[in-house]
């Protein structure tokens, strides 16, 4: 009880003394006088307004300059998408046409390559021709 | 606030028999003269709204210049009010350049509690003792404690030290700081009682 007691007496002294010290801290009036009847200060004050000025105005530019580019983007996101779709349609039906068997790999056009080709796969070489008559002969010889 | 009204013993440059509000207008216009006029009539209340937080001379103008540029760009929203005093208007404007000088101080603290030296805090600690910051010595002993206080409020946010200037240096009523800083008076109260609490905890070291 003494002690809440004493604390509230030394906090309403603390708070009394702050009080004081906010009063003991402010300027001096005088300084304040002479910095009002300063000869410049009305001409620092009309630099300030140009220079304030100027600056909103760049800042303006700047922010027009972002509104322009904030309309365009709807405008660059719909050509995006529409070069997307003639890309992807274009590939799809080049793809559909070609097939994926030997035509699309040998191409339509390349006739004889093909004839080559399916030639080579399907003729039997040399040494099966010789494979084959040395196979006969010898089951003609075990009779 | 009404101190803030015209002072007669600074001639003004031009239609003195105009209102605030008229010059506001004729400002806003163009009427470069008119502007001046208001800067004439209202130079010294900005002023002095600024030595309440700075003490050197550079720092009170660099205040002054910042409040009447940003009213010269704001008078159209001056305009749309005409209910509204001039003065107060300009006010609020000064409190609030000050606020963010205070807050761009706080970033750049030039003189903390760690400037405080043996020499200040003996100071201090006697003062304290003698149960008072008041002094009544001489020029140079009232240039000490300023210095002194100064330093110790140094420690205190820009919210709070605000605050407590407006209502201890000012004698500005919660009501009034709520209309100049545009804050709700509870929230000014609450401000207060944490601004008050802080320094009490700065004050409570050198005791």
């Amino acid at each position: 009880m003494a002690g809440e007691k004493r604390d509230a007496e030394r906090g309403a002294r603390l708070d009394r003394i702050g009080r004081e010290l906010v009063r003991a801290s402010t300027g001096d009036e005088r300084e304040a006088e002479a910095v009002a009847r300063s000869p410049f200060l009305y001409a620092k004050i009309r630099t300030g307004v140009e220079a304030e000025r100027r600056r909103r105005e760049e800042g303006e530019g700047w922010f027009a300059l972002f509104a322009v580019a904030w309309r365009a983007v709807p405008a660059l996101a719909l050509v995006a998408v529409l070069a997307l779709a003639l890309f992807l349609s274009a590939g799809a039906g080049e793809m559909t046409t070609a097939g994926l068997g030997d035509e699309a790999l040998l191409g339509a056009r390349d006739g004889d390559i093909e004839q080559v080709v399916f030639a080579s796969a399907h003729t039997p070489s040399s040494d099966d021709v010789l494979t084959t008559i040395i196979g006969g002969d010898e089951k003609e010889g075990a009779r | 606030m009404d101190e803030m009204a015209d002072n007669p013993d600074q001639a003004p440059t031009a239609a003195p028999e105009q209102s605030d509000a008229a010059l506001a207008d004729a400002a806003r216009d163009g009427d470069e003269r008119a502007f001046e006029e208001l800067f004439v009539r209202h130079r010294r209340r900005v002023a002095l709204i600024a030595s309440r937080f700075f003490r050197q001379r550079q720092q009170i103008e660099e205040v002054v210049q910042e409040s009447f540029t940003k009213a010269f760009l704001a008078l159209g929203e001056f305009s749309n009010r005409q209910d509204a005093s001039f003065a107060a208007w300009l006010a609020r404007i000064a409190f609030n350049a000050c606020y963010d000088e205070l807050r761009r101080q706080k970033r750049r603290p030039e003189s903390t509690l760690s400037d405080v030296t043996e020499e200040d805090a003996a100071r201090l600690r006697e003062r304290l003792h003698a149960d008072g910051m008041a002094s009544a010595g001489d020029a140079e002993s009232v240039a000490v404690s300023r210095d002194l206080a100064a330093k110790l409020l140094a420690r205190l946010s820009p919210e709070d030290r605000l605050v407590l200037v407006m209502l201890d240096a000012e004698g500005m009523s919660a009501a009034e700081i709520a209309g100049l800083l545009g804050w709700s008076v509870s929230k000014v109260k609450v401000r207060a009682h944490r601004a008050r609490a802080s320094l009490r905890r700065v004050l409570g070291k050198f005791l």
